[in-house]
């Protein structure tokens, strides 16, 4: 999934809202089904944050001068 | 050349003999230290300084000795006792005698120490630190940021060489739950008089990148006790409490609270406990992430259920309703069908008798009937005569009866 614009906190704090509009009930089936859909992105987004190396930001930290 | 002179050593011998005089006793003297360095032998050779109440100018100075016989057993104790080394920059109260040699000058001979005044000097000196952090509101400014969910971008300032950069290192690199850490050092001194400029560079050089990071570390190997003061200074104090990323101290002293460390968002005791720190961290913010994952897959599953259900019970409905539908509709049609066929009974029966009522009328009216009860037809040429008119003299006319005919002429009109 390419979001680089998307932060750990932004992506964490939409699938909050996420949750909470499923949990609140008042979603429609295509809603819900459209809302999952972008929640497991969002959960696939963190977890990569967490646990993947990502060796362009080593770089940039190792070119700091 | 006059004859009360002198030669040198014997004015010395007689300072010498002057301050044997006057100042025979040790006195208690309240001192910094300076300069601090042991030779070869063991002897510790260092100046003694007081400045003045700004701390700025020095007002007086005097070289001083401590012997090594008295040096092991002093230093160990003052170590033990203030849980830091005997060097440079203390403040201390030690027991002297005052000694003037021909040779080497003037100069104070320790022979006691008394810890418990560093021990008062250094906390004096930190509460004082603290207060004037206070008055600048400064102090609590590293406290009140919050670590970002996601901590995992670190700058290090530590000694490159120092094995608690290495367990830092390792214990991150080695965390069980296979979280990402990345690590930038910022290589400081971490010990001694030039260590205040050199973490402020350290951190100077993380501020002009700090978009780059998550969190700031200040480690410094574990173990045994070390010089701490640079770490009660004002100046770097300042600058840990006032920088934009919050600020770990893991300086390694188990029985000090620096000044860094009072004003640091989060004190470990060990670079180890940092990482330590950081790994439980992150594993907070997994959790969350797992919890928040569970309670999305739990209540749509829930929902989708409840859906099937529904779905479930209408197509039962429509299923049972539309049974009773068509049996409904089927007696209807059946009694129709009753209703039809009875109808078209009485209807045809109806009809059956107006049939026969208009035969035996259409049978009553018939010519031959009529015949029969003695009425006859007039016919000229073979068309039926209905009016006298029609008829002239001579004209031969045909009667017919119901058993035949007969011809007529007419002889008189």
């Amino acid at each position: 999934m390419k979001e680089s614009a998307l932060t750990y906190s932004q992506a964490k704090q939409e699938l909050e809202e996420i949750v909470s509009a499923i949990e609140s009930g008042e979603l429609d089936v295509d809603a819900l089904t459209e809302k999952v859909k972008r929640a497991s992105e969002l959960i696939a987004f963190c977890k990569e944050r967490l646990t993947k190396t990502d060796e362009e930001l080593q770089k940039i930290l190792d070119e700091i001068n | 050349m006059p004859e009360n002179s002198l030669s040198l050593s014997e004015l010395n011998g007689q300072v010498s003999d002057a301050i044997r005089d006057h100042l025979p006793d040790t006195y208690w003297v309240r001192a910094e230290t300076s300069d601090v360095r042991l030779n070869r032998n063991g002897h510790c050779y260092l100046e003694f300084i007081e400045k003045d109440a700004r701390g700025q100018n020095i007002v007086a100075r005097a070289r001083g000795v401590i012997w090594n016989n008295v040096y092991e057993m002093l230093s160990s104790y003052f170590e033990t006792e203030t849980g830091q080394p005997f060097v440079s920059g203390l403040s201390i109260l030690v027991r002297v005698s005052v000694d003037f040699h021909e040779l080497y000058g003037f100069s104070l001979s320790v022979v006691d120490i008394d810890p418990s005044f560093t021990i008062g000097e250094i906390a004096r000196n930190r509460q004082l630190v603290l207060r004037k952090l206070e008055e600048e509101g400064v102090l609590t400014l590293n406290k009140e940021l919050t670590f970002p969910e996601l901590t995992n971008r670190i700058a290090v300032i530590s000694s490159p060489t120092a094995a608690g950069y290495e367990d830092f290192c390792d214990q991150l690199a080695k965390n069980p739950y296979g979280f990402v850490f990345y690590t930038r050092l910022f290589p400081a001194i971490m010990q001694g008089e030039r260590s205040e400029p050199s973490v402020i560079a350290a951190l100077e050089k993380i501020y002009a990148h700090k978009e780059h990071f998550d969190a700031v570390t200040i480690i410094r190997g574990g173990g045994s006790s070390s010089d701490l003061s640079c770490f009660d200074s004002y100046y770097l104090a300042t600058n840990c409490a006032q920088f934009p990323l919050p600020v770990i101290s893991g300086i390694g002293h188990e029985r000090d609270i620096t000044v860094i460390d009072i004003v640091a968002h989060t004190r470990a005791k060990t670079p180890t406990a940092v990482a330590e720190l950081l790994i439980s961290h992150a594993s907070k913010t997994a959790v969350e992430l797992m919890d928040l994952q569970q309670r999305l897959v739990e209540k749509s599953g829930l929902i989708l259920q409840s859906l099937q259900d529904k779905l479930g019970e209408l197509s039962r409905r429509m299923i049972h309703s539309s049974r009773f539908f068509v049996r409904e509709e089927l007696s209807v049609v059946q009694q129709l069908s009753i209703i039809l066929n009875h109808q078209a009974k009485r209807l045809l029966q109806a009809e059956n008798h107006s049939v026969a009522e208009k035969s035996q009328y259409i049978h009553m009216a018939s010519p031959e009937n009529i015949l029969k009860r003695g009425y006859t037809l007039t016919l000229k040429n073979g068309k039926i005569i209905k009016s006298a008119t029609e008829l002239s003299e001579d004209d031969i006319i045909e009667t017919l009866f119901t058993d035949g005919k007969a011809e007529s002429i007419i002889t008189k009109k």
